[in-house]
C-alpha cells in the first residue's frame, strides 16, 4: 500500500516536471485580465533567495521564478510557488503562497494551496477578508512596511485611536503606527511583513533585469496596447518620435483614460507634429473638463504646439480653469491673437457673465482692456 | 491751448479736488488692539502689505480695535480692502463688519472675489477721536488688509493695480528707511538655520542682526508650525541643542516647551540683536555685493536699513538672494541634468523633462478630546475640497502642490486650500458618533514650506553626492537621514484627495554637504543656509530637515567669523582659509 502511494507520488512529481503547462493557474486574486487564459509554456528562468526573518533559525531557501508564456510563445507573467517560514518569538510556521508578477516585476496577484491556508499569530487561519487585505497590502509597493524592521513593529501595535495621546516611541509616530495597523491583517503582522518583503524583494529586481533580455519592439507594443497603467507608461517611455506618431491614436486613448502622472508624461513628450494634427488636438483638448488640473495646465501650455483649433476648444471650457490657468490662457490669447476669433470671443463673453465661475471678473477685465 | 497745458490743468484740478476731500488710509495690521485677529505677513510680496485675519477655527474672534485722530469731522464713506477667500455658490466663509464709534456700518464685508475695496457704508464723524473696530462674524478666516475713510464717495481707484505706490504716497513713505543699523553679519530668517547661524557667529564675537518676521523663532520648528527637528547634529551638537525640539509627533502642543528654550537661548546672546516681527522686503547689491537689507515691522510699518559686510539668507525662500540678483533655481530638473534618475520611481522621482512640480507646503493641525459634545458646522465651501475625506488631525502628508501654483507667489492660495481641506475633513469626521467629543484645538495659519527657491552656489548638491557619499574636502555638514521626496497622491490615483502626499524614501549611509553649497555663486557677500541652499530638487530631499539645515546655519556662522577676521569673501574661506575654518568647526564639539 505504502509502496503504491509512493509510486503515485513519484508519478505526479515526474509528470509535474515533464508537463509544466498542465499546472493549474488559479490565483485567488489576480489584477490582470486575460494573461492566464492561454498559458502554454512554463519555464524556470532564475532563482531567488528567501531568507527567514528569524535570527535563531535563519534558513535560506532558493525558489524558482517561472516565466509563463502563451501559445504564441509571448511572455505573459512571472510566477513563483514559495514556501517560507514565518517566525514570531522564536516559533516558526510555514507559509505557502503562489505569487504572480507582471512582466515589469510588479505584483499582480497570488494564490494559495487550499490545503495550506495562511495563518495568523494565534495559529488561526486567514479568513476571506484577510486574504483580500493581504492582496491590497502586496499591491502597495510603497507600503509602510518597506522601511521598517520587524523588530520596530513589535509591541507597538495596536495603538490608541486618538493620536494626541500617543506619546512617540522610537521614531514611530502615532500616525505611522496607525497606518501600519490599518494596512496589515489583524494578528497577521508577521505573515504580512514576511510576504511583503518577499514579493517586493530580490525576485522583483531580478524580473526587471530579466525583462531586458527578452524585451522586443513587439513586446513594447503589447505593453502600449494593454489596459495596464504601469505597462502603458513603460511603453511610452520607450517610444521615439516616429513611434509616437505611429501610435498616436492609442496614445490619445491612453491620455483620455489614464492617471495624472501618465497624462503629464504624454503631454511633455508628445512631438509637435503629432499634437498639431487636427484630429489629435481634438482628442486631447476635447477632454479638458474631464481630466485632472495638472494636465489642464499643460494643455494650456501646449497651445502653441497644438492645432489652431485648440484655442477655441479651450475657450469653451474656461469655466474649469483655475485662476492661474485662466491668466495663462488669456496671456496666450493676448500674445497670439490680434483680434479674437468670433467663437473664442463669444465663449469668453459667456464665461465672463457666468455666475458660477469664480474668476469671471478677470475675463470681464480682460475683455474691457482689449 | 496745447496738449501739455491741458494735461497740466487736469492734473492740478485733481490735486485740488483731492485736497478738498478728506481721506485716510489705515493699515489693518497697525490696529492697536488686535483682539482675536492675527497679523498675517506671509504674502506681503504679493499683497503689498500684511493683513489681519480672523482665524477662529469656526468661532468668531474678538474684535480688533484702534483709535484714530481725524482732522476733520463730517460724513465719511468707508471701504475695506478685503476679499471673499472662497468664492463660489455658498455664503462667503470669512465675513466681518466695521464698527465706528460703537455703530456697525451697513455692509457685511469679505464677500467679493479677489482683493478689492469693498464699500462698508457711511458714517458721521462727530469728534476727532474715533474708535474703529473689526467685528468678525464667522470665525472662518475673514481678512482685512486696510481701511479707507473718505469724505468723497469715489471708490479708491487705481489702488488695485498700483497699490504699492499708492500706499507709499498715502502713508508718506520715502524710498529709503530713515533708520540705519550696521552689523558684522545680518541674517534674515529665524528658522533653525538662521538661529544656528546667529549663535555660531555671535559666539565668535560677531555683532549680529537676526531679522525674523514672526514673534517667535524656529520657522517650521516653532510652536506656530510645530514640525519636530530630524537629522543629526554633526559637529554642532552644543549649538543645535539650544534650538532643536524633542521628537514629538508633528503638530503636537509640546512644541511650546522647545519654543521657550529656543527663544531664551538665542536672546541670551548680548551680541545678537533680535528683530522679531520684522520682515525684510528688499536687498540691494552693487557690483555683486549686497549693500543693505531693508526691513519693515509687520504691525507698525516702521522701517530699518541694515548694512553689513556680509549677509545670510536663511529665509527658506531665498528672498535676500532673489532681491539682490543671486542666481537661483526653482522646480525639478530633468533626470539627465545631474543624472538623478531612479527607475523604480520614474517620473515621480525625477522627470525626463524639467518642470515646476516641487514638494508642497503644509498646514498642520490638531484636535482636543473633551468630555462634552462639540458641534462643528457643515461647510460647503470646505467640502468642495475635502470631498468625503474624514480626519481629526493632520500630519506631514497634509501637503499641497500643483503645477499651476508657485510655492511662493501662490502661497496664500495654497494655505487657503489647506484650510478648506482641514475644516472640510474635520467636519466630515465630526459626523461620526465616535468623534462627537472632539474639537479643533489648533490649526496653524502659517503655511509650512518644504521647497521653493534654491540659491545657486559654487557647488550644486545633488542626489549623486548622497549615493556616492562624496567626501568633499570642504565637507561641513553631515547627515545620515534617508532622502525623501514627496509627490501628490492624486497623481497616481484621481480618487485620492488633492491635499495628501506620499513620500519616496531612499535609505543611505552618511553623506556630506560641502561648504561651497552655502554661499552664492554670483553675489560675493551672500551666504545661504537652510532649505534655500545650493542643491537640486532631489538634492534637497535629504538635507531639508532641520538639524541638517541647522548644521548649515552653524557652518555659515563660523565661516562669517573667518571672513571677518581676514576681511575675506565667503568664497575665499574656501580658497584661502579652509584649514583654519575646518579647525574652527572641529573645536565646536
Ligand atoms: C509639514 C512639514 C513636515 C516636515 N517634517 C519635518 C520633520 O519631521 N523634521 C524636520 O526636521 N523637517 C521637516 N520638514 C522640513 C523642514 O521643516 C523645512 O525644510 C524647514 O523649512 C527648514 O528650515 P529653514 O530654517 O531652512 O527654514 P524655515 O523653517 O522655513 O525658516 C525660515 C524663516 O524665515 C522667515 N522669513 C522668510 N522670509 C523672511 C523675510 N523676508 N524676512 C524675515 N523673515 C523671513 C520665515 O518666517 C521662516 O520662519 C517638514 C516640513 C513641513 C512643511
Amino acid at each position: 500500500m505504502y509502496k503504491s502511494l509512493a509510486f503515485i507520488a513519484l508519478f505526479f512529481i515526474v509528470m509535474g516536471f515533464r508537463n509544466q503547462k498542465k499546472r493549474d493557474y488559479n490565483p485567488m486574486f489576480f489584477n490582470m485580465t486575460n494573461e492566464l487564459k492561454d498559458i502554454a509554456k512554463d519555464e524556470p528562468v532564475f532563482k531567488f533567495e528567501v531568507k527567514s526573518l528569524d535570527t535563531a533559525y535563519s534558513a535560506q531557501i532558493n525558489h524558482d521564478v517561472r516565466l509563463l508564456s502563451n501559445s504564441n510563445g509571448e511572455p505573459r507573467v512571472f510566477f513563483s510557488d514559495i514556501e517560507t517560514s514565518v517566525c514570531a518569538d522564536g516559533e516558526c510556521k510555514l507559509a505557502n503562497i503562489k505569487v504572480y508578477w507582471n512582466l515589469l516585476g510588479n505584483y499582480v496577484g497570488y494564490g494559495i494551496h487550499p490545503e495550506l491556508p495562511l495563518t495568523k499569530y494565534e495559529h488561526d487561519t486567514f479568513e476571506r477578508e484577510d486574504y483580500a487585505k493581504l492582496h491590497q497590502l502586496l499591491l502597495d509597493e510603497n507600503s509602510i512596511l518597506k522601511r521598517r524592521k520587524i523588530t520596530d513593529l513589535i509591541d507597538k501595535i495596536p495603538v490608541s485611536p486618538s493620536n494626541i495621546d500617543s506619546k512617540d516611541l522610537d521614531g514611530i509616530s502615532g500616525a505611522t503606527k496607525k497606518e501600519i495597523k490599518e494596512s496589515v491583517v489583524k494578528g497577521g503582522l508577521y505573515s504580512c511583513y514576511t510576504l511583503w518583503h518577499i514579493v517586493h524583494g530580490e525576485a522583483k529586481e531580478k524580473i526587471k533585469t530579466y525583462l531586458q533580455s527578452i524585451n522586443t519592439p513587439a513586446l513594447n507594443t503589447y505593453f502600449l496596447y494593454a489596459p495596464y497603467r504601469d505597462y502603458q507608461i513603460y511603453a511610452l517611455k520607450q517610444l521615439n518620435k516616429a513611434e509616437f506618431k505611429e501610435h498616436s491614436k492609442q496614445i490619445a486613448s491612453i491620455f483620455q483614460s489614464t492617471d495624472a502622472l501618465t497624462r503629464t508624461y504624454v503631454l511633455k513628450k508628445i512631438p509637435e507634429d503629432v499634437l498639431s494634427e487636427q484630429r489629435t488636438t481634438s482628442q486631447f483638448y476635447d477632454v479638458f473638463p474631464h481630466i485632472d488640473i495638472n494636465s489642464r495646465t499643460l494643455l494650456i501650455k501646449k497651445l502653441k504646439d497644438a492645432n489652431s483649433t485648440a484655442v477655441e476648444i479651450v475657450s469653451k471650457h474656461v469655466g474649469y480653469m483655475t485662476k492661474n490657468q485662466l491668466s495663462m490662457y488669456l496671456k496666450y490669447l493676448e500674445e497670439t491673437y490680434e483680434s479674437l476669433n468670433g467663437g473664442v470671443k463669444y465663449n469668453l463673453i459667456k464665461a465672463s457673465n457666468s455666475k458660477r465661475y469664480a474668476y469671471s471678473y478677470l475675463i470681464k477685465e480682460y475683455l474691457k482692456n482689449r | 491751448m496745447n496738449k501739455v497745458n491741458l494735461i497740466l490743468l487736469i492734473g492740478l484740478y485733481l490735486i485740488c479736488a483731492n485736497s478738498k476731500a478728506q481721506n485716510l488710509l489705515i493699515e489693518a495690521e497697525s490696529f492697536i488692539n488686535k483682539g482675536g485677529w492675527v497679523v498675517d505677513p506671509q504674502f506681503v510680496e504679493q499683497m503689498g502689505s500684511p493683513y489681519l485675519m480672523a482665524h477662529g477655527m469656526g468661532i468668531p474672534v474678538t474684535n480688533a480695535s484702534t483709535r484714530i485722530a481725524f482732522n476733520e469731522k463730517g460724513m465719511y464713506h468707508v471701504w475695506a480692502r478685503t476679499k471673499n477667500w472662497v468664492p463660489g455658490n455658498w455664503d462667503a466663509p470669512g465675513q466681518f463688519k466695521i464698527i465706528v464709534n460703537g455703530k456697525a456700518l451697513k455692509k457685511t464685508l469679505g464677500v467679493t472675489t479677489g482683493w478689492s475695496w469693498e464699500y462698508a457704508g457711511k458714517v458721521k464723524i462727530k469728534s476727532n477721536d474715533v474708535d474703529i473696530q473689526l467685528s468678525d462674524l464667522t470665525g472662518f478666516n475673514g481678512r482685512c488688509d486696510a481701511l479707507y475713510f473718505s469724505t468723497s464717495k469715489k471708490i479708491p481707484s487705481d489702488a488695485e493695480t498700483n497699490l504699492d505706490a499708492w500706499r507709499k504716497a498715502k502713508l508718506g513713505e520715502t524710498i529709503a528707511p530713515k533708520e540705519q543699523k550696521a552689523y558684522d553679519l545680518v541674517i534674515t530668517g529665524g528658522g533653525l538655520a538662521g538661529c544656528a547661524a546667529a549663535i555660531a557667529a555671535a559666539e565668535q564675537g560677531l555683532k549680529v542682526a537676526l531679522i525674523h518676521d514672526r514673534p517667535v523663532l524656529g520657522g517650521n520648528a516653532s510652536e506656530e508650525i510645530r514640525v519636530h527637528t530630524l537629522g543629526i547634529y554633526g559637529k554642532y551638537e552644543r549649538i543645535l541643542k539650544m534650538i532643536d525640539t524633542k521628537h514629538y509627533p508633528n503638530g503636537s502642543f509640546e512644541a511650546r516647551y522647545d519654543q521657550e528654550k529656543r527663544d531664551r537661548n538665542v536672546k541670551s546672546f548680548k551680541n545678537i540683536d533680535l528683530f522679531l516681527d520684522w520682515r525684510a522686503y528688499d536687498a540691494v547689491a552693487h557690483n555683486n555685493t549686497i549693500k543693505h537689507v531693508d526691513a519693515r515691522h509687520t504691525a507698525t510699518g516702521e522701517r530699518i536699513r541694515f548694512t553689513a559686510p556680509r549677509f545670510v539668507d536663511s529665509t527658506g525662500d531665498g528672498w535676500i538672494g532673489f532681491w539682490a540678483g543671486a542666481e537661483f533655481s526653482y522646480g525639478r530638473e530633468s533626470a539627465s541634468t545631474y543624472g538623478e534618475a531612479w527607475d523604480e520611481w520614474g517620473e515621480l522621482w525625477s522627470p525626463e523633462e524639467a518642470d515646476n512640480f516641487v514638494m508642497g507646503s503644509s498646514v498642520l493641525w490638531q484636535n482636543e478630546k473633551t468630555n462634552e459634545v462639540h458641534a462643528f458646522p457643515q461647510l460647503p465651501w470646505a467640502s468642495s475640497i475635502a470631498k468625503d475625506h474624514k480626519a481629526i488631525a493632520g500630519e506631514w502628508y497634509w501637503e499641497f502642490s500643483r503645477n499651476d501654483l508657485h510655492q511662493i507667489h501662490d502661497a496664500e492660495e495654497i494655505r487657503d486650500h489647506m484650510l478648506r481641506a482641514i475644516f472640510g475633513s474635520f467636519s466630515n469626521a465630526k459626523k461620526l458618533e465616535e468623534n462627537k467629543n472632539y474639537k479643533l484645538q489648533w490649526v496653524s495659519y502659517l503655511v509650512g514650506k518644504r521647497e521653493s527657491r534654491r540659491l545657486i552656489g559654487d557647488y550644486i548638491y545633488t542626489f549623486n553626492d548622497v549615493k556616492t557619499h562624496t567626501k568633499f574636502k570642504d565637507a561641513v555638514v553631515e547627515e545620515v537621514r534617508e532622502v525623501d521626496v514627496h509627490y501628490q497622491r492624486n497623481l497616481k490615483d484621481s480618487k485620492e484627495p488633492d491635499f495628501l502626499s506620499e513620500a519616496i524614501f531612499y535609505e543611505t549611509e552618511k553623506y556630506y554637504i560641502p561648504y561651497r553649497s552655502l554661499y552664492s555663486k554670483n553675489i560675493d557677500n551672500l551666504f545661504m543656509a537652510g532649505r534655500n541652499f545650493s542643491c537640486s530638487h532631489i538634492g534637497l530631499g535629504g538635507p531639508r530637515v532641520m538639524l541638517t539645515t541647522g548644521q548649515m546655519g552653524a557652518a555659515v556662522g563660523l565661516a562669517a567669523a573667518i571672513c571677518n577676521k581676514h576681511n575675506a569673501t565667503p568664497r575665499e574661506v574656501y580658497t584661502m582659509h579652509l584649514e583654519e575654518y575646518l579647525d574652527l568647526i572641529e573645536k565646536q564639539q
